[in-house]
């Protein structure tokens, strides 16, 4: 089975989509071939869409951007649709990686994803909301099934799981495994070092334009 | 002051008192996801395409309006490429609210949204995602939700005084 994972970050490098990328590849391990796209930026070529012809089921990993997908993604989902492809078939699949803690807030942005499947004709597999996705980078990676990162890695093996089987699945919502204070202060305490390591002052986070 | 946000460039819709609007002028850049309007120009965009300071625009505004084709039950890509760039609006820091998380506000302003949306064909499904997804937005922004409004065009959008 070829597997499109579509990487829909503006990043193109460590990004917390990509992160769950290769986790989600590595769920789905030798079962699939895989096939790698990076969406990032609002256009796409004629032979990236015609590469993405020849799989039988698009993944798209993005992070949350203003309740819904980015910008850019949603240029090149319009892009897709107007190329007019027929295969109703298809399965698309969604994971959505939230700064905040409570996954459930990807729910419009995969609801994004599940109407354009409705434009498109294509089937809806389901999707994941991943909360806490700003600390992945720092969340060791442990023995299965321990760890901050478990219940992300359960949900994404069962997303696999479903892929696979050409299934489909309801969203499902998952969190870290990790105090959400202790999040909010990891998250609070990175701000300000980022902004002294810029050269400005902490007071300068709350600077006004008037 | 009231801050439109529009994919249409031909704006020319009434809009009663004071008020901004942004456009399509030139080609917009998308954000790119740096954090650089929290951490290193607080309160702007580090991309200077002329869309930099509209979280800025919204600290000062009492109204923002999104008038935009509907895509998917949301904006579309200018509009919301805009808002991906305007999250200077907002502080870094968290907050809690209605049980979730949020970011906290810069600005004292509360604003209120509205998003007139057009397009031939909407569809119901696109109509609750479309209602859902304001609320949401009105909760990360901490503001109060006007309406949400649907057009068969644009044409039909130029009778309304926004």
């Amino acid at each position: 089975m070829r597997i499109s994972l579509i990487n829909g970050s503006p990043k193109v490098n460590n990004s917390a989509s990509s992160m769950l990328l290769e986790d989600l590849a590595g769920c789905l391990g030798e079962n699939a071939e895989i096939v790698d796209f990076g969406f990032h930026s609002p256009t796409i070529s004629k032979e990236v869409v015609e590469e993405l012809e020849k799989t039988e089921a698009w993944v798209f990993l993005c992070p949350l951007y203003v309740d819904s997908i980015p910008g850019h993604l949603l240029s090149c989902l319009i892009q897709l649709e107007e190329a007019h492809i027929h295969n109703p078939e298809l399965h698309i699949y969604g994971i959505v990686n939230c700064g905040f803690y409570e996954g459930i807030q990807a729910e419009f942005a995969l609801k994004l994803l599940q109407n354009w499947c409705l434009k498109t004709d294509f089937i809806w597999g389901g999707g994941i909301g991943v909360g806490g996705g700003g600390g992945l980078a720092m969340m060791p990676k442990l023995e299965s099934g321990h760890g901050p990162r478990a219940p992300i890695e359960k949900g994404l093996a069962e997303l696999a799981d479903i892929i696979l089987k050409k299934e489909v699945q309801k969203n499902k919502y998952v969190s870290v495994a990790f105090p959400r204070c202790l999040y909010k202060m990891a998250a609070q305490l990175g701000w300000r070092q980022m902004i002294k390591k810029n050269g400005g002052k902490v007071k300068d986070l709350r600077k006004t334009w008037e | 002051m009231k801050l439109i946000i529009t994919d249409i460039e031909n704006f020319n819709i009434p809009v009663r008192g004071e008020q901004k609007v942004i456009k399509p002028n030139g080609s917009i850049r998308h954000c790119i996801g740096c954090f650089g309007c929290w951490v290193k120009t607080p309160g702007r965009c580090v991309l200077h395409d002329g869309y930099e300071e509209t979280g800025g625009d919204m600290g000062k505004c009492t109204e923002l309006i999104l008038v935009s084709r509907c895509c998917y039950g949301g904006v579309s890509p200018f509009v919301k490429m805009v808002q991906d760039r305007a999250i200077s609006y907002i502080h870094p820091d968290f907050v809690m609210r209605k049980g979730e998380m949020h970011h906290k506000r810069r600005y004292k302003n509360i604003i209120t949204l509205s998003l007139h949306l057009y397009g031939e064909n909407i569809t119901d499904i696109e109509k609750e995602t479309a209602r859902e997804l304001l609320k949401a937005n009105a909760d990360n922004y901490d503001s109060l939700v006007k309406g949400v409004y649907f057009y068969k065009s644009v044409e039909e959008l130029e009778d309304v005084v926004l």
